[in-house]
């Protein structure tokens, strides 16, 4: 279970002080996939990064017992000058994985042929995402956290994708953040929604949805 | 609204039930110790692949700067005067002079970069800006030292006289010059996200005056009284006369300081530890 106490985050701008999590506590249901749904800019990326634990929250904590994978996005947490395969023996090598499984597996997984032995600098966003997600699938992880990635990559890679997370699912949840419903729709049992410095989780899909499209057709 | 009230609620019972332990084990302390190792060990080999890798002619790079500032000192020297400085062998004199100012100056250039120049690695959880920073002054020292037990031994193989006096001494020398390396790569790795002129400060104001005034191709007691007791304030100098004193049977230093060697290293160290600790979470977070 991944549970979030209290935590607090602003950035400071220009305009003064902007707060994207105003003393936010939840709970993240076990076994269940959640969607984090959020408009532009609503802090939806530095939630899913204070959750992974790739940035610190000002205050409160986060508390996790399982495997979480990294912040999956684009291009997060790779050295561009660095191949696939080196950058896949990296991720092995901190996670403690046997650093062969993880070459080979990510190397037939993302099917990147012969730019797997090429500098990732030189990879399209979509080609990116599949390394991302190939090392990542190949650790195993019990949560995996993903950032408005699930959208790269031609329609059947993305059906490969779908269909090793729903293979994973006996074990694996997914914390997802996009402001895409169909991809929610698909992907996660329930959704929360990012607004103004709260998060507020809905057991039911369908409701979250409606509220969200509620807040996307409001003024502003 | 009220719905999203209500979920909040409930959310709220939720977490009141859920007990989170967090209380510090030997168990918790052993397994975070063996992450940490893994995470430096895995950077540093990566490290390794990024500085030296891409270039054919890598490690060469580390043997050639010292080469060349040997070679210009000893040509030097060996046209000035024909004397080798206070009776030592010209060469592994210049040698030991240059490569252990090395073992302090590049842990301190490499690691002032290391959280800006790493931050996409600062994404995985277990990354955390300590270890990026350290694993970059470690891999300096291992390569310096492999620098200078390799240039050492080709002097001895091209038939220049190479005897170490005492060994472990000659060690702990250089390891105080690694500890103050490491604490100034420490401070100015930490502050470098915040104040980035602070790269500046390193590399023009602090850096250059150092090479010529650390004793790197001379020693102390060759200096005019006047000079020498300025001089002796700068802790590097110390250290190299150190060095210097347990490497060579033909020469002990009377102006070299343990003590004032020592407590310039470890306080800058400890400086270092704590700033980073103050500033870590802004320098992450900063763009």
């Amino acid at each position: 279970m991944i549970s979030l106490r209290n935590v607090n985050k602003k950035y400071r701008t220009q305009a003064g002080y902007r707060v994207v999590l105003d003393n936010v506590s939840l709970d993240f249901p076990v076994g269940k996939s959640v969607g984090i749904l959020g408009l532009n800019g609503a802090g939806k990326s530095t939630l899913i990064r204070i959750i992974g634990d790739a940035e610190p929250p000002d205050s409160g904590t986060v508390h996790c017992d399982q495997r979480v994978s990294w912040p999956l996005g684009y291009s997060g947490g790779f050295q561009g000058n660095l191949t696939a395969r080196e950058n896949a023996r990296f991720v092995a090598r901190i996670y403690g994985e046997s650093t062969r499984y993880v070459e080979e597996f990510t190397q037939e997984f993302s099917e990147l042929g012969e730019y797997f032995d090429e500098p990732i600098k030189s990879y399209s966003a979509g080609m990116q995402g599949r390394f991302a997600f190939s090392v990542s699938l190949a650790c195993n992880f019990e949560y995996y956290l993903v950032d408005e990635a699930l959208e790269t990559g031609d329609a059947r890679y993305r059906e490969k994708f779908r269909m090793a997370f729903e293979e994973r699912r006996a074990n694996a949840s997914v914390i997802l953040v996009s402001h895409n419903e169909q991809t929610i729709r698909r992907n996660c049992d329930m959704a929360a929604i990012l607004h103004e410095g709260s998060l507020v989780l809905y057991e039911d899909l369908k409701e979250a949805l409606f509220e969200y499209n509620i807040l996307q057709n409001q003024p502003r | 609204m009220l719905m999203a009230l209500l979920q909040a609620d409930a959310n709220m019972t939720m977490l009141s039930a859920g007990v989170v332990d967090s209380s510090i084990t030997p168990r918790r302390v052993l397994s975070a110790f063996a992450t940490q190792v893994r995470v430096i060990n895995a950077l540093i080999l990566r490290e390794t692949k990024t500085r030296y890798g891409n270039y054919k002619i890598g490690f060469l790079w580390a043997l050639i700067e010292p080469l060349v500032g040997v070679s210009v000192f000893v040509a030097i020297f060996a046209n000035l005067r024909n004397d080798s400085p206070s009776g030592m062998p010209l060469v592994p004199f210049m040698l030991v002079g240059f490569v252990c100012y090395a073992l302090f100056r590049d842990p301190w250039g490499a690691m002032q970069g290391a959280i800006s120049n790493s931050r996409n690695l600062l994404t995985f959880p277990q990354v955390t800006t300590f270890d990026v920073i350290m694993a970059r002054g470690l891999l300096e020292i291992l390569v310096t030292f492999f620098v200078l037990g390799f240039l050492l031994y080709m002097a001895h193989l091209t038939g220049f006289e190479v005897r170490v006096e005492r060994p472990l001494g000659v060690l702990m020398a250089c390891g105080l010059l690694c500890v103050l390396g490491l604490g100034l790569g420490f401070l100015f790795a930490s502050l470098e996200p915040l104040v980035p002129s602070v790269k500046q400060l390193a590399t023009q104001v602090m850096s250059r005056p150092l090479y010529f005034a650390s004793g790197l191709f001379f020693t102390v007691d060759t200096l005019p009284a006047a000079i020498r007791e300025y001089l002796l304030y700068n802790p590097v100098l110390h250290m190299i006369e150190l060095v210097r004193g347990e490497f060579f049977y033909e020469f002990e230093t009377s102006y070299g300081s343990w003590t004032y060697a020592s407590a310039w290293a470890f306080t800058t160290l400890a400086v270092g530890f704590l700033m980073h600790q103050a500033v870590h979470k802004r320098a992450i977070v900063k763009k």
